[in-house]
């Protein structure tokens, strides 16, 4: 069932997400499209959530914005429920307490190690989102896993503390009993500045001709869980599931590339290794099991479903 | 025709299907045929055909399966009957020089017009290769029915390259070739195609195959959306009238159609009977521009809406992400609710390809339904067959006889 409702008000809004914003200039949702894509989401009880860019909206804007119970996504270091930063530009200093999406390359994860671990003790949520997933190697899942490793190991430290930051490549799947996928298309929808409908932003930045009428998705079961073949039966419950990147690298939106699994599984056995560390020394999250397993891709066990 | 219809238990299911799209010209101009951009421009060169036999032979381990049928089709794939023989000869020597798993257990496999059979070259290539052989020739009943599609194309492609057709049939032009087909591939069968103007001459078609020596008629429904209204009806009706025909003539023993099948009819269960019904995706496919497919269908000349579905080349390899989802389809996935729900959904088939090109979105995993109807109205007769077939032979003593020395069918889809 739809339940939220992303509205992009400009066409520079900030990527949040695996995709980057291709749009370099400022074009303003018409504020009669904004009045429209408000009044859309509280006739379908849809939370919505705003994506700002960097510069101040007109006050109508935000009056109108302030008219319905609502979520802010902005570009760091604006003010937010949700703040995005891109790496170069993060300021650790002013991340107190916040809610952080951090996206990144790979090449920049992999020397972010001490950046992250500084962050991970201000911040009450980091979301690091890989940009070019797709570009990862097997050979790249061992040090990884090591980074990651790294980053449980002060975790743990935190939450022996009593502190609890959480790391979606970590903690998610340390407290999940169920998926927690993305959803676009089934649980949320984008409206963008031109007054479309997409299934999310990425879409609306890649292939801006593939809007969608919200009444009538085709083919929209193949957006769901129980339609992806690999994912229904996969335990990785943090991962993003994410339907653009299936689209992208495997051209059909319910089935995920390797890559997507791979790096997926990596943090899974990692928050494994995280929990059962937590373990040793705490009585913690007694209702979670995650099992061990000796695949890192649902994909090469598939005859075993 | 493939390796499966031919009735033959020659390493059934456990051989890989390779195929050369070794031209896209053909003769004939068929009015139903699947390949929207038959042109005479794309011929396979040798250099593109020995790259891909080295990509493949190269990966042994990528390619595990017991066998291999390395199939050529076209256009009319005899045309390039010298590029065969080179190809063929070189498949043979490098899977010997390899000490590839393959050269105790390959085939070659055409699927042809009939039109060059005769000729020379053909004949040459047939003798040389005769043990390791399977030929369809497709010819789809009397003259009046095949010459209703397949048809001469005009002699000059129009300014695309594009082949139109004529108004001159071909039937004369195959038929003079059967009796050598047959003395040869004595077990060979033929495939026949069904669309919506071909309903009326089912009956006499099959008959008239079998009245020319062919004993296997793997005979088939367009996947495409092209019925009529109260095609169902007229479908079912030549289907009992074919069916009283076998059964009053006695042809049942010795021949063979796959309209009618024991096995077709019945519910199936959402998690014993999930598999997908063709192989695509498990099957590989090059073509002159040695772009790789997961199957013929997905190469541009056979779409109408969608672009080609390239899963890689031969310079590059096969990028694998492309095959995921071929690889893990199954029938229920891709099936609306009433196909789930149906009561006689086993034997009612699908093509990958035509699900690809008739789906709303980009997608393997939508099913077209097209031949819905006619699927329940060939349930029909075929139950009207076996019922009638069983209750003679059971007057007659013999059910037990025939059982023992039925003739098995097995499933075609493309
Ligand atoms: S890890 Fe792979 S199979 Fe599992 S939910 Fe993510 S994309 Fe799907
Ligand atoms: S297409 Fe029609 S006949 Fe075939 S399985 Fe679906 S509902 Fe049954």
């Amino acid at each position: 069932m739809m339940q939220y409702l992303v509205i992009l008000l400009d066409d520079t809004s900030v990527a949040y997400c695996h995709c980057d914003n291709p749009h370099r200039e400022r074009r303003l949702m018409p504020p009669e499209t904004l009045r429209d894509g408000i009044r859309y989401a509280m006739t379908h009880n849809l939370m919505i959530q705003f994506v700002y860019p960097d510069y101040d909206l007109p006050q109508d804007y935000l009056d109108a914005i302030d008219t319905i119970d609502h979520h802010d996504i902005v570009p760091f270091p604006r003010q937010g429920d949700v703040a995005v930063a891109e790496n170069s530009k993060l300021k650790i200093e002013n991340s107190a307490g916040a809610v952080v999406v951090l996206r990144m390359k790979k090449a920049e994860l992999f020397v972010s190690g001490d950046t992250v671990a500084a962050l991970l003790r201000q911040v009450q949520r980091l979301n690091i989102v890989i940009t070019d997933l797709d570009t990862f190697t097997d050979a790249d899942l061992v040090p990884y896993g090591a980074l990651l490793d790294r980053w449980a190991a002060l975790l743990k430290e935190e939450y022996l503390a009593g502190r609890t930051p959480q790391l979606n490549l970590l903690t998610d799947r340390m407290m999940l009993t169920a998926p927690n996928h993305c959803n676009a298309g089934v649980e949320n929808l984008t409206l963008a500045p031109n007054g479309r409908f997409y299934l999310c932003p990425a879409f609306y930045y890649t292939a801006s001709e593939e809007s969608v009428d919200p009444e009538d998705i085709p083919n929209q079961q193949l957006l769901r869980l129980d339609h992806a073949p690999l994912c229904r039966r996969c335990d990785a419950y943090h991962c993003r599931r994410c339907v653009w990147l299936n689209q992208r690298t495997t051209l059909d939106a319910n089935t995920p590339s390797h890559e997507q699994c791979a790096v997926a599984h990596t943090e899974r056995n990692a928050s494994r290794r995280l929990l059962a560390a937590i373990r040793e020394k705490a009585q913690f999250m007694p209702e979670v099991d995650i099992k061990e397993i000796n695949y890192i891709d649902p994909f090469d066990i598939r005859k075993d479903f | 025709m493939n390796l499966k219809s031919i009735g033959d238990a020659w390493q059934s299911g456990m051989a890989k299907n390779i195929t050369f799209i070794v031209t896209k010209d053909c003769q004939l101009a068929c009015k139903y045929c699947y390949l929207v951009g038959k042109n005479v421009k794309e011929r396979m060169s040798w250099d593109t055909a020995k790259a891909f036999i080295d990509y493949v032979l190269a990966r042994e381990d990528d390619f595990r399966e017991e066998s291999v049928v390395w199939d050529f089709i076209g256009g009319e794939p005899f045309l390039e009957i010298e590029l065969i023989d080179r190809i063929c000869d070189y498949l043979k020597l490098r899977m010997f020089e390899l000490g590839h798993h393959w050269f105790d257990s390959y085939r070659f496999s055409f699927s042809t017009n009939g039109i060059n059979y005769h000729t020379p070259e053909v004949q040459r290539f047939i003798e040389k290769n005769r043990e390791h052989l399977s030929i369809g020739i497709t010819i789809d009943g009397t003259e009046r029915k095949h010459d209703l599609n397949r048809v001469w194309k005009q002699a000059t492609p129009d300014e695309n390259g594009i082949i139109h057709p004529s108004d001159r049939g071909s039937y004369k032009d195959v038929v003079k070739n059967i009796p050598l087909w047959l003395k040869q591939f004595p077990d060979a069968g033929t495939k026949v195609t069904i669309s919506s103007p071909d309903i009326p001459y089912i009956r006499e078609s099959v008959m008239h195959l079998y009245g020319l020596g062919i004993h296997q008629v793997n005979i088939n429904v367009v996947f495409e959306d092209v019925w009529q209204e109260g095609d169902d009806a007229r479908f079912e009706e030549q289907l009992m009238l074919l069916a009283d025909e076998i059964i009053d003539g006695g042809w049942y023993q010795d021949y063979a159609c796959s309209f009618f099948s024991e096995h077709i009819g019945k519910p199936l269960d959402p998690v014993r009977d999930n598999q997908n019904w063709c192989g695509a995706g498990r099957m590989l496919s090059v073509d002159a521009a040695g772009n790789l497919y997961p199957c013929t269908r997905f190469a541009q000349y056979s779409l109408r809406s969608k672009k080609a579905l390239v899963i890689g080349n031969i310079r590059d390899g096969i990028n694998p992400n492309l095959l995921r989802p071929f690889l893990t389809l199954d029938r229920t996935t891709q099936s609306p609710q009433k196909c789930l729900d149906c009561e006689v959904a086993s034997g009612c088939a699908w093509c990958q390809g035509e699900n690809y090109d008739a789906a709303q979105t980009n997608t393997v995993y939508q099913r077209a339904t097209a031949i819905c109807l006619m699927h329940k109205a060939r349930v029909r007769a075929n139950n009207y067959y076996w019922n009638k077939l069983y209750r003679k032979l059971e007057l007659e003593g013999r059910r037990e006889e025939f059982e023992r020395n039925k003739r098995s069918v097995e499933h075609q889809t493309c």
